[in-house]
């Protein structure tokens, strides 16, 4: 039991190590100061990554059982219809016409 | 009236109650903040132009509330690693007839230790979300110094709702812990396992705010 718990905690303190290596790279990437799209996509990863991280290990979600996955893959498909059904649907400037005043400026 | 299946499993779910509750919960806290990003992506992507977010918001003050909040999660799962491993054997213990007398001198030490363990975590835990706030109020002091408010722009609008609305989970999950930290650590002594979930449960919660802020802190800060 005690060599679990050691055991368990050495790997917290790995995945803390990770989470702050990767919040590190988070920080020095946005210094490079690169076009939008890579910069989002890298950004976004690195947050997706260490999100996966907390919710894999100080979550308890790696070997949970699968009445957790269940609701948890719903929500992920309707968070992604949600993104994806605003945007299409309201988002045309994104597909080709642009929103004349509707946004304001600094 | 008795809260059914606190500690042992359904058989149907595989689950305790608290934790497929908890995560049911979860799964509303995503669509919430979903439809608060999903905002954020279709005004920023209309707008015809955006606010360098570096240069309004302070990235080295983030950077610091963002390993602030990952240092409140280690020790958040480390007051759960302190207790939950002792929790059966106390639950044993307090079963027994002669409860006091089946506590080798060592097995008590042992039991005393998590709970001390268990307390200095949990109240770092607590400390780190304070150190947030302050941070955040600190931010927040120095936009409104500046004269920079919700209905400034677009932008400023997002920040506040989005940073606002965490701060008010980090609010709700320091006002749980502390309950946990002070009067509710009694139930350790009646119901060990109970509260030994108790403590993964809002464990769950308090590192779901720690991940909502690892997606915030990029997204309003970075880029």
């Amino acid at each position: 039991m005690a060599h679990d718990v050691a055991a368990q905690v050495r790997g917290y303190m790995v995945v803390f190590g990770a989470l702050l290596v990767l919040t590190l790279a988070t920080v020095g990437v946005s210094y490079l100061r690169l076009p939008e799209t890579p910069a989002v996509l890298i950004g976004i990863s690195i947050a997706l990554t260490k999100a996966a991280l907390v919710a894999m290990y100080f979550m308890h979600l790696k070997g949970e059982k699968p009445m957790v996955y269940w609701p948890l893959g719903l929500t992920a498909f309707l968070f992604v219809g949600l993104i994806a059904g605003l945007l299409l649907s309201e988002g045309d400037h994104l597909f080709g016409t642009q929103f004349g005043d509707a946004f304001t400026t600094d | 009236m008795e809260i059914p299946y606190t500690t042992e499993v359904r058989p149907d779910t595989g689950l305790t109650n608290p934790k497929l509750g908890i995560w049911l919960f979860l799964a509303s806290e995503v669509m919430l903040f979903g439809s608060l990003f999903s905002s954020y992506v279709l005004l920023r992507s209309g707008a015809p132009t955006w606010p360098v977010q570096h240069e309004v918001l302070s990235v080295p003050l983030a950077a610091l509330n963002t390993v602030v909040l990952i240092a409140s999660s280690v020790t958040m799962v480390m007051a759960w690693a302190s207790l939950a491993p002792h929790a059966a054997a106390v639950r044993d213990r307090l079963r027994s007839p002669n409860a006091r007398a089946m506590a080798s001198p060592a097995e008590a030490s042992a039991e005393a230790d998590s709970l001390k363990r268990y307390r200095l975590f949990m109240g770092l835990t607590l400390l780190g979300g304070a150190i947030f706030l302050v941070v955040k109020a600190i931010e927040y002091g120095d936009k409104f110094s500046h004269h920079l408010y919700p209905a400034t722009n677009n932008f400023l609008g997002l920040y506040f709702t989005l940073t606002g609305l965490h701060a008010l989970h980090v609010i709700v999950g320091m006002i749980v812990n502390a309950y946990l930290w002070g009067p509710g650590t009694r139930m350790w002594r009646s119901e060990p396992e109970r509260f030994a979930n108790r403590i993964e449960v809002a464990g769950i919660y308090w590192h779901f705010v720690d991940v909502v802020w690892i997606f915030l802190f990029p997204v309003l800060y970075l880029l």
